[in-house]
């Protein structure tokens, strides 16, 4: 085993545990901006580009995921004075307990697949499908918009964890791509966010189904 | 087998000292100059010099209720393994054997409660009685992951191994998730701030200490003794988690034990002086984050070990 990857991995499954339990909403973009600052120094660690480029690349997404995106969802929040709660539809112990079963599942299911990820850690893959997973449950059980916005965070987390694991060349213009995506998602996101809370004075997004034409 | 004895007999008398430490800590975060380090000494031998009060409706389970809850408490401490030395006592199991004898502490605590017939101690006994389950689960938890690690069902099998770093070197990083997890175990489990604080004054908000109420005199310092026994177990237990050095010397490993100690005191003093206590409902999501990491940690681990 490789104890410094695997250390960084096992925050990185720690982090999900957190973002479950978490009720309030700075709380949740706080570990959501660790979970992102973690998870782009997995390639520096693993230890397989250490080349300038690599290590300038690798600096440019730890400040987009780790600092940027958090801080425009942060902004936004402030600006639009949202409600604090995630406002729950699954509760937070059943939450937590989900994380847990999620994570004995990604474990499994990650024996099923042929990655080459191996030989860095064996923590490399589960990792990625549980925070795939995590970010999808973030996305159907809390009803707050903000949240739902982390949850696509953080399932952009594992895609870029998926990629860690089959290091090609040519992947950190694509990881680039992607990256710049979800940075222009969000701050779209941020506008629309601000016009649900003119319109409904509230960004509960079960109130979007008021609409008529 | 003296030696060991010798040593039980330093653990009992040396952990109303560092409780005393805790008082210290907070304290120094009041900025104040707080009470002496010797605080509990005096106020248990004050105590042991009072009468007994017991009022006409209670039964003789009032009176069994400190006794078994002291008692238990000492003779957990014969199991354990103290700076790398042997226990007193160790027989495969006596991990199980440990967490019901403290189950036992807790139950005649319970029913001497119960036994007043005083609301406020019924209600306290109800709490105590409901959030140790989910600590149950997480012990439990732990335990699994150690006997995968070692093989062994002995509390000292852990503590006084042959490799340096022990469990460290089997499990790895995950073995934080077990001290943070245990961490949270014995705040809960001794009542400590963010589960219980042990120095209000509202019957209402407490736990443990609305339990004992109706003791007093020596009775109540059986209690006080006994509740310092019990914090001393836990934080040894984690301290030699953090100091799993293991030197060859006695003096070098005492010390390196007394330094461990000290770090998860000075950890719980801390913990009380910069958080407040929880609302009784949040308890036992706190609770369950011990359980989910120890659970997590257990997970991780049979996937290293594969």
């Amino acid at each position: 085993m490789n104890i410094p990857v695997d250390t960084i991995l096992s925050l990185v499954l720690l982090s999900i545990l957190f973002s479950f339990g978490s009720s309030r909403l700075p709380g949740l973009i706080k570990v959501l901006a660790f979970q992102g600052v973690i998870v782009s120094i997995v390639p520096l660690v693993i230890g397989h580009d250490l080349t300038t480029g690599g290590i300038l690349f690798t600096l440019a997404t730890l400040t987009i995921r780790g600092i940027v995106i958090p801080l425009c969802i942060y902004l936004a929040i402030k600006r639009v004075a949202i409600r604090r709660e995630v406002e729950p539809i699954v509760g937070y112990h059943a939450s937590l307990l989900a994380g847990l079963g999620l994570i004995v599942a990604a474990v499994v299911v990650s024996h099923r697949f042929e990655a080459p990820s191996s030989s860095a850690s064996v923590l490399l893959l589960p990792t990625a499908i549980a925070l795939l997973v995590a970010g999808m449950f973030l996305l159907m059980a809390r009803r707050n918009a903000i949240a739902m916005v982390l949850g696509y965070i953080m399932m952009e987390n594992g895609i870029y964890l998926v990629g860690t694991t089959f290091s090609v060349r040519a992947l950190h213009i694509v990881e680039f791509g992607i990256l710049l995506d979800v940075l222009a998602g969000v701050m779209i996101m941020a506008i629309i966010l601000q016009n649900i809370k003119q319109t409904f004075d509230d960004v509960d997004t079960a109130l979007l189904r008021t609409l008529k034409e | 087998m003296i030696k060991s004895l010798m040593f039980w007999v330093l653990a009992i008398f040396l952990a109303p000292f560092f409780s005393a430490l805790i008082l210290k800590v907070k304290a120094f975060f009041g900025g104040k100059k707080g009470p002496p380090l010797l605080i509990n000494y005096y106020t248990l031998v004050k105590l042991f010099k009072k009468g007994s009060v017991y009022s006409t409706s209670t039964t003789f389970v009032f009176k069994l209720g400190p006794m078994v809850s002291l008692s238990s408490a000492v003779t957990v401490l014969l199991f354990l393994p103290l700076a790398g030395q042997a226990p007193v006592f160790s027989f495969n199991g006596d991990l199980l054997f440990i967490l019901y004898l403290l189950g036992l502490g807790r139950f005649f605590t319970i029913a001497a409660a119960m036994d007043t017939a005083s609301p406020f101690e019924g209600m306290g006994a109800a709490r105590e009685a409901y959030f140790p389950i989910i600590c149950e689960a997480t012990l439990f938890m732990i335990l699994i992951l150690f006997y995968v690690l070692t093989g062994e069902l002995r509390l000292a099998a852990y503590f006084t191994g042959s490799q340096p770093f022990g469990l460290w070197q089997m499990a790895g990083s995950p073995m934080l998730f077990v001290v943070i997890a245990l961490f949270i175990i014995l705040l809960a489990e001794n009542s400590r701030v963010p589960v219980d604080d042990p120095a209000t004054h509202l019957e209402l908000t407490m736990i443990h200490e609305v339990m004992v109420l109706d003791h007093s005199g020596p009775d109540f310092g059986f209690i006080e003794l006994g509740s310092f026994c019990k914090l001393f177990f836990y934080a040894s237990i984690i301290a030699q988690l953090i100091m799993p050095f293991e030197s060859g010397y006695l003096a070098l490993n005492l010390c390196l034990f007394t330094a461990g100690l000290v770090v998860v005191y000075l950890a719980v003093g801390i913990m009380e002086s910069v958080m407040a206590r929880y609302r009784m409902d949040r308890v036992p999501k706190f609770l369950l984050t011990s359980f989910a990491l120890a659970f997590f940690a257990t997970v991780i681990t049979l996937e290293f070990i594969k």
